[in-house]
């Protein structure tokens, strides 16, 4: 390369550096993470779902696309407990299906309008929290985790059959009616002209306002007091306790807080499908957002979300893939492949906890570091180089 | 005025009495140090006084009002603060969070409901902050991540989160424990500053004689969880039965 290019060029990668700084200082700031959040929620099911070349690649569906943002609801508040304040509940479960359960019941019996089953069914969660973390938190360490796990089953079996009157029992809650939004639109129908083909339905939407103001909630506890003190307890509990806080309180405000983001989450599982599993109320959706959470990234805002969509993903599209093929070929490399999806989701797990411990965000983050690393280094380069052309 | 007082109070692990009868009383603006051999009972002492420990039988009040029953953090909140014997910071935390997590407890009390209230609105906590890392030197590491930090400094920023609580008393269990001879002399230096500075009472524990003996208003000697002396550093050098007791007779 003559010197006569390196010039030009040079000044491009100045020009930018400064956009990149300018970039590096706005990315913290709140209204440009809300705002970014927003633009990536509405151009989702687009890529997702519609998009030519990418939807066909990625097999995504619509209403897949949904149920990803609400179980990120869920992983950003679940991981305000896990990833932050440290504490490991095995019982989320009780909150998610129980403000399931409580959105669907009221539709059923009071009023199916969406807006009073998310409000409803948050409040049974936030307090349900509030009683299961006072006596969860009475214990610290795997007596917590157990402790919540066994208040979560004891709300399945009863779930299961002494409530079956309200709950339907193992048949689940059916017939499930969800009103008009504001009595005037149908959450299922399409969104006319361009806001249809990024969003798709309304109740994507509908969804999508709830998971935008999720992430500006969480993001704001995050650079609240609470966020600080959360780390701390998160980093060692008896020091905050003789700093003078009240670590008792300030876990059970975390793990209310949790507690209030399942709760919506649920409330929206059940007007996404108008019908509650038993299965919602099951250790396992426990577990699931454990993994989800970590193999997302513990400990960072967008890493759970991240983690709830490969984990969505593996589940519901990579499970239906009959044959792995070499692609363009017919070569089958394995036979019923989808079949053995729960098999590859534990292979990602353990390869992610293994390589990399704070998960996907984790590699993302690395991946920038280097990205900002070479860019600098680049820039000194062609500095350094103009300089000695300007001679 | 008197400040801390501990009234026959006792502390039995099993059949082990570790603090036997202990009267113990600090006034303001005093600085106290406890010392003793190996198992005395100093640890537990201060651990009964930070409400860590529940004392057997007895009393400890606090400018008056008894504490016992009290949380931890209730205590601190009363105005006792303790510095820890090992570097008990928040290691994934920059310098500058460890010492804002207690100037808000201190500022805002122990607990809050601002969740949806930004950080940077909180001037008085960053203040209190900030002077607090002025004081123990670290100000110009505010941003490092304390985990980084050398274990002198790492200490430093221990007695910089126990000022920042803002207390009336404050404990120090060996604040040179582990120390290098550089590190034990500035962190004498800075609790001579804090002293001068804050006008602060504490109560030191600590097994070095020459610390205890140049910063010390009085020596409290305790031997199998009793106290056997108390004095300035001149009666207590002077004192046979502590040089036979527990200096086994050395001359100092």
């Amino acid at each position: 390369m003559s010197e006569k290019d390196a010039n030009p060029s040079a000044k491009d990668a100045l020009v930018g550096g400064s956009l990149f700084g300018r970039w590096e200082k706005l990315r913290g700031r709140e209204g440009t993470v809300v705002g970014i959040t927003a633009i990536l929620v509405a151009v989702f099911p687009y890529l997702f779902a519609r998009a030519p070349v990418v939807s066909g690649i990625l097999q995504g569906y619509q209403s897949l696309a949904t149920l990803i943002l609400i179980w990120g609801i869920f992983a950003i508040g679940f991981d305000l407990l896990l990833g932050y304040t440290g504490l490991l509940s095995f019982g989320h479960a009780a909150f998610w299906g129980g403000a399931a359960y409580a959105a669907g019941i009221v539709a059923k019996n009071v009023s199916g309008d969406p807006i009073v089953m998310v409000v409803s069914g948050t409040l049974f969660a936030v307090l349900l929290a509030w009683v299961l973390g006072f006596l969860s938190l009475r214990r610290g360490g795997i007596y917590f985790s157990i402790l919540t796990l066994a208040f979560a089953q004891m709300f399945y079996y009863m779930a299961a059959s002494p409530l079956a009157f309200l709950t339907n029992g193992e048949n689940g809650l059916t017939g499930v009616e969800v009103g008009s939004f504001l009595g005037v639109i149908h959450l299922e129908s399409d969104i006319p002209s361009v806001g249809g083909m990024l969003l798709g339905t309304w109740l994507y939407a509908f969804v999508g306002v709830f998971f935008v103001g999720a992430v500006a909630v969480a993001y704001r506890i995050l650079n609240s007091p609470y966020g600080m003190v959360f780390r701390a307890i998160r980093e060692n509990e008896q020091r905050a306790e003789f700093v003078g806080l009240n670590v008792w309180r300030y876990k059970l405000m975390a793990f209310i807080i949790s507690g209030a983001f399942a709760g919506i989450a649920g409330s929206l599982f059940t007007i996404h499908g108008a019908y509650v599993p038993l299965q919602s109320l099951f250790w396992t959706e426990s577990g699931d957002i454990v993994v989800m959470t970590v193999l997302g990234g513990a400990g960072s805002m967008f890493g759970p979300v991240l983690g709830v969509g490969l984990y969505l993903y593996i589940e519901n599209i990579v499970s239906t893939i009959q044959a792995l093929t070499i692609p363009f070929t017919d070569i089958v490399l394995i036979r019923d492949f989808g079949f053995y999806w729960h098999l590859l989701l534990g292979l990602v797990f353990v390869v992610v906890v293994w390589v990399v411990p704070d998960g996907l965000w984790g590699i993302l983050n690395r991946l920038r570091e280097l990205a900002v690393e070479f860019g600098s280094k680049a820039a000194e380069r062609l500095r350094s180089r103009s300089k000695g052309g300007g001679r | 005025m008197t400040l801390l007082e501990t009234e026959n109070l006792v502390k039995e692990f099993g059949g082990l009495v570790a603090t036997d009868d202990v009267n113990l009383t600090v006034e303001e603006d005093e600085r106290v140090s406890i010392i003793g051999p190996n198992g005395a009972g100093k640890s537990t002492l201060i651990n009964l006084i930070t409400r860590r420990l529940d004392p057997t039988s007895g009393d400890i009040r606090f400018k008056g009002e008894s504490i016992v029953g009290l949380e931890p953090h209730q205590v601190v909140q009363r105005g006792v603060s303790k510095s820890f014997q090992t570097a008990s910071i928040f290691p994934d935390l920059t310098v500058r969070e460890n010492a804002e997590i207690a100037a808000l407890a201190s500022e805002r009390g122990a607990f809050g409901f601002e969740f949806l209230k930004h950080r940077d609105s909180l001037s008085d906590v960053h203040g209190v902050a900030r002077d607090t890392l002025d004081s123990v030197g670290l100000l110009d590491r505010a941003d490092t991540v304390a985990t980084d930090l050398p274990y002198g400094d790492k200490r430093r920023l221990e007695i910089g989160i126990a000022l920042a609580s803002d207390p009336d008393l404050l404990l120090m269990d060996e604040p040179t424990a582990g120390m290098s001879p550089e590190e034990t002399k500035s962190t004498v230096e800075l609790i001579e500053q804090v002293k001068r500075d804050h006008g602060l009472t504490f109560v030191l524990v600590e097994h070095d004689m020459e610390i205890v003996f140049s910063i010390s208003d009085r020596i409290v000697v305790l031997s199998r969880g009793g106290i056997i002396a108390e004095g300035t550093p001149d009666e207590i050098r002077g004192n046979e039965a502590v040089q036979e007791a527990y200096l086994g007779g050395v001359e100092l």
